[in-house]
């Protein structure tokens, strides 16, 4: 009986939807264009997706824990920002990392001192440190292309077992992530903080602490992120990062990451990363305009959030 | 006179959920003027019963007869239309809103621009409040009023429909006795414009009070309906018919050996201006809190617990103080606190049984890293022993139903095997058979030595299990009960101050 309810959840779940969205869609993308499912291709396709796929980490963390952090992207452009600025002013590759890592980390400390201390919505006080990072990192760059001078380059060429170092970067957060939240205690706890504060509160649990932990530990992998963004790219400008909190936010939801916090998955949220970035490939394969694109990106979005809603809606 | 006009048929419904089968063939009827109780269990399909009449779900088979009428199923909107009105336990009223306001909320009172008339909706207000006899500051807003002239408001507000049939899912179940009279009274006064009432309560002696007929439901079925009218009903047959075996009112609780002081409170103050409270708790004693409901009795153990702020006070645990605004270190003291309300304090609903046994107790299986398979092994062994029911204990906590949902909290507390248990209202919704177990968990409890807070509204609970009582009047402490004088007249007289 007990197998019965577990596989019948299972086959139910969004992430497994999901996963049989993708398998459709790659199957069907083949016909058109057999190069979609070459090797190479594949390989783009997650190395596109890579940064999303981090700050998407990001976005779990923090939503199965009720929270939510809008700034990312801007934690994210600050930490490139400042690291070429390092760079340009010739300090040393690895002083820069430490003190990309270190920025990002002390503005995801900060996001979680406020809301914990606070007790405001995470929404509305991480909307507004997005402004105050991103207007920091404007100052540092003063509206510049910062030159990171190729120093970043060979991290980014970096493979191991030919994978590339972008991908394995990701790979190595998810999986750090998924321990956490699976086998740990700090997790366990993260998902009782989302899925009531109250009772988790009187259950002994020092909800401020682990806000404010969690936001941190946010905080750190954007700066992986910020990592991983420079390594691929030759110069940064001040708002590098902007996009990746909506995308994270939106690969969250389309994985089943639930808004309401308490329920969610690093699988699904990978899978949602995924879906994202094979749609992305897939159109520009097939040859449609980035401006249509964001037509798209738009209807997944709201039909995952609309279907993870169906059970909910016939009750 | 026997009302004949049928308002309401509902015919042979049957409902399954994954892994039950909530009704099985059950028909009820409702007649023009007349109060129809439904009783049963948690978990009798007794609230799958009002869902289906009231458009909330469809049912697998079976049809609604509403005056003539056939219906496969309804809808919430068709359900207003053919006047059914229902007025659930969870609360349906806007807070932020005055008790006015809440009672036309839909049908607001408008001037001749169309505008809100907002001192109209307050002079109809008092209109309807005082022709039904009540006392409700209709000004105020409902977030402000108790929850006894909430359920009123509620009420009101549902008759504002001009309904035909009004459902009533456990109207009494946050009230004490004096609100249950002037509740009950309430009701009469409507029937007698001539509504249907379905009622559903698992307080036995009201529903002989007030009920015409009376449908007795277990698993799913019915088991009889009576008609008060031309029968003799008592409370011990509905209760055996209830359960199927028969069962004492008041629960005989084993005597066990009281112990050295487990707890002191000293000068307790929750609110300024009270008279502070002081009393000593001992080990293997049960303690008992009554009052009436707003007296105050759960700010004591909330307070204690550090879920509430004092004013001022000690709490001493074997020689150490427990602060206020700490939950966290009352557990790591032995404290234990079941909150009156376990959807919004006590569980993560969206979590699986497992995750909330464990939830306090989790370092019992692993400091950083979990184990798993341990706590695998003993949250089975705890479901187990409390004979929680459930497919699985990956279940998450909102499927299960109210008394099982209790025990999950109960074992929340026992996992982390704390000394002192605050429980505030344990049994409040939950059906007769869970009562027992959870009663005779208590006894057991502390016979191994344990010590135990009951706040209760159930007079027979705190009878039968309790050593002492502490009456709370108005948030003071108006007297304490021992032994023979725990007595449901003693409880009454001292909530309520003077002579009934």
């Amino acid at each position: 009986m007990t197998a019965d309810f577990r596989v019948s959840r299972l086959f139910r779940s969004q992430p497994f939807i999901i996963l049989l969205v993708i398998v459709v869609l790659a199957v069907a993308i083949s016909l058109f264009n057999p190069v979609f499912l070459s090797v190479a291709n594949l390989s783009i396709v997650l190395q596109q997706s890579s940064v999303t796929g981090i700050a998407t980490m990001c976005m779990v963390l923090l939503m199965i824990s009720g929270g939510l952090d809008f700034s990312i992207g801007s934690i994210i452009s600050l930490s490139c920002v400042v690291m070429a600025k390092l760079i340009e002013l010739k300090y040393g590759v690895g002083l820069t990392i430490v003190v990309g890592l270190g920025v990002a980390t002390l503005c995801g400390l900060l996001n979680g001192f406020i809301v914990a201390k606070s007790r405001c919505p995470p929404i509305i006080i991480t909307l507004g440190m997005l402004y105050i990072y991103y207007g920091i990192a404007l100052n540092i760059a003063q509206g510049r292309f910062l030159n990171l001078m190729g120093k970043f380059e060979a991290l980014g060429a970096a493979r191991f077992l030919s994978i590339p170092y972008p991908v394995l970067q990701w790979l190595a957060v998810a999986i750090c992530l998924f321990v956490l939240l699976k086998f740990t205690v700090f997790g366990r706890r993260l998902f009782s903080l989302g899925g009531n504060e109250e009772a988790a509160f009187l259950s002994g649990i020092k909800t401020g602490s682990y806000k404010i932990i969690a936001y941190t530990i946010n905080g750190f992998i954007s700066g992986i992120a910020a990592l991983v963004l420079v390594s691929r790219l030759g110069s940064v400008i001040s708002n590098v990062g902007a996009d990746y909190a909506l995308r994270a936010l939106s690969a969250a939801v389309i994985g089943g990451v639930s808004f309401e916090g308490g329920r969610g998955s690093v699988g699904g949220a990978i899978l949602g990363v995924v879906l994202l970035g094979i749609v992305y490939n897939a159109m520009n394969i097939l040859g449609i305009t980035s401006y249509a694109q964001n037509i798209v990106l738009g209807i997944i979005v709201v039909a995952a959030v609309v279907f993870s809603n169906i059970g909910k809606l016939r009750k | 006179m026997i009302p004949t006009e049928e308002l309401i048929c509902a015919r042979r419904l049957t409902k399954s959920f994954p892994g039950v089968l909530a009704l099985s063939d059950v028909s009820l009827d409702l007649m023009k003027g007349e109060l129809h109780c439904v009783v049963g269990e948690n978990g009798a399909g007794k609230s799958t019963l009002i869902k289906i009449i009231s458009g909330a779900f469809p049912p697998d088979r079976g049809e609604i007869v509403v005056r003539g009428h056939h219906y496969d199923s309804l809808t919430p909107a068709i359900a207003r239309r053919l006047g059914i009105a229902t007025i659930y336990q969870e609360n349906v009223l806007v807070p932020q809103l005055s008790a006015a306001e809440n009672i036309f909320l839909g049908r607001e009172k408008r001037n001749r621009f169309k505008l809100f008339a907002p001192r109209e909706t307050l002079r109809r207000a008092e209109e309807i409040v005082d022709a039904y006899g009540l006392r409700i500051p209709v000004g105020a807003l409902v977030e402000e009023l108790q929850p006894s002239e909430q359920q009123f408001v509620k009420i009101l507000a549902a008759l504002q429909s001009t309904p035909a049939i009004l459902i009533m899912d456990e109207p009494t179940a946050v009230l004490d006795i004096e609100r249950i009279r002037g509740l009950l009274a309430l009701i009469a006064k409507v029937k007698k414009e001539g509504l249907g009432i379905i009622y559903i309560s698992h307080h036995m002696e009201e529903t002989l009070d007030i009920a015409d007929r009376i449908t007795v439901l277990k698993d799913g079925e019915v088991v009889q309906c009576h008609d008060c009218r031309t029968e003799a009903i008592t409370v011990d047959l509905l209760t055996k018919e209830m359960i199927g075996r028969p069962l004492n009112k008041f629960f005989v609780k084993e005597k066990s050996p009281i112990g050295e002081t487990a707890m002191t409170v000293t000068d307790l103050l929750l609110r300024k201006g009270q008279k502070p409270l002081s009393f000593t708790l001992r080990a293997g004693e049960i303690l008992g809190i009554a009052g009436m409901g707003g007296s105050g009795r759960s700010r004591i153990v909330r307070g204690i617990f550090g879920a509430e702020p004092r004013a001022g006070g000690s709490v001493l645990v074997r020689g150490r103080k427990i602060p206020a605004n700490s939950p966290s270190t009352a557990i790591r003291n032995g404290i234990g606190l079941l909150t009156e309300d376990r959807k919004k304090s006590g569980l993560c609903l969206n979590r699986s049984i497992r995750e909330n046994v464990s939830l306090v107790g989790i370092r019992r299986f692993g400091r950083f890293f979990m184990n798993l398979r341990k706590e695998s092994t003993l949250v089975k062994a705890l479901a187990d022993r409390l004979a929680v029911k459930t497919p699985s204990l990956a279940q998450e906590v909102r499927f299960l139903s109210g008394g099982n949902q209790q025990k999950v909290v109960l074992a929340k507390w026992l996992f982390k095997d704390v000394d002192i248990l605050l429980f505030d209202e344990p049994t409040i919704g939950i059906d007769v058979n869970t009562k027992t177990e959870i009663y005779r968990l208590m006894s057991e409890l502390v016979a191994r030595g344990k010590s135990i807070i009951m706040v209760s509204s159930e007079m027979p609970e705190l009878i039968s299990l309790c050593d002492r009582v502490l009456v709370i009047k108005k948030g003071e402490l108006s007297a304490v009960l021992t032994g023979d004088q725990i007595t449901e007249e003693n409880i009454l007289i001292n909530s309520i101050g003077g002579p009934r």
